[in-house]
């Protein structure tokens, strides 16, 4: 998605995971993930480099779709929909 | 779709290992993996219930001289102790912590109750082989 389609996005779910370190993301959206409905959007938040590519190979793994990121002053917003 | 599995013999007793086992963990619990970790010789020790996260009592496995500078480091960044990795795993995924008995007896540990209360069992050598033999992932730490 391009960035302004991202912008357009509303999350059912946001994560704010940007007090924790690798793996703490990761393991922040697995658990949010089982809150949203499938078809549901999630949005998490990520001051954690590695969290940009964590997430989007985790959605393949999971068969849920990755988005796309946006990329905010020290953090990341992840965009992903649930399968 | 089935979940994949991860086979881990946790042979480090030390805590910079254990972080990094704690880690590994993490992410396998996030991909749904099944877990099975095999605590063999130094691992057991770590595993004994008057030690666990008490890192006085455990040492780095690569430069001691930077023990502090670790501690702290994993401190300010808001890291989680080894044991509470494996903790949060186990509640996310189907994560089962076999105690090898003969590591367990040369730290004076027998019975299960010896050790931190994530451990599920005793088990022995065969136990860990077959694990590995049908797991899709093979780690020795």
């Amino acid at each position: 998605m391009t960035a302004e389609e991202l912008l357009g996005l509303k999350a059912s779910k946001i994560v704010d995971a940007r007090g924790t370190a690798c793996p703490g993301p990761l393991l922040e959206a697995k658990k949010a993930i089982g809150t949203i409905m499938p078809g549901e959007i999630m949005e998490v938040l990520s001051a954690d480099e590695g969290t940009k590519v964590d997430i989007p190979k985790w959605c393949t793994k999971q068969g849920h779709e990755y988005l796309g990121t946006l990329e905010e002053s020290g953090y990341y917003r992840i965009f992903l929909k649930k399968s | 779709m089935e979940s994949k599995k991860m086979c881990l013999g946790l042979f480090t007793g030390s805590v910079d290992k254990l972080t990094a086992a704690g880690i590994i963990i993490s992410g396998a619990a996030a991909l749904d993996m099944k877990v099975d970790i095999y605590v063999l010789l130094q691992g057991a020790r770590a595993f004994r219930k008057d030690i666990g996260d008490d890192a006085g009592q455990l040492q780095m496995a690569e430069n001691p001289a930077l023990k502090a500078e670790f501690m702290e480091s994993l401190k300010s960044l808001k890291v989680k102790t080894w044991v509470e990795f494996f903790r949060e795993a186990k509640e996310i995924t189907d994560l089962k912590i076999h105690i090898c008995g003969l590591a367990g007896k040369i730290w004076g540990a027998e019975k299960l109750d010896d050790f931190i209360d994530l451990a599920d069992d005793i088990c022995g050598i065969g136990a860990y082989l077959s694990s590995a033999e049908e797991a899709d992932v093979n780690l020795f730490i």
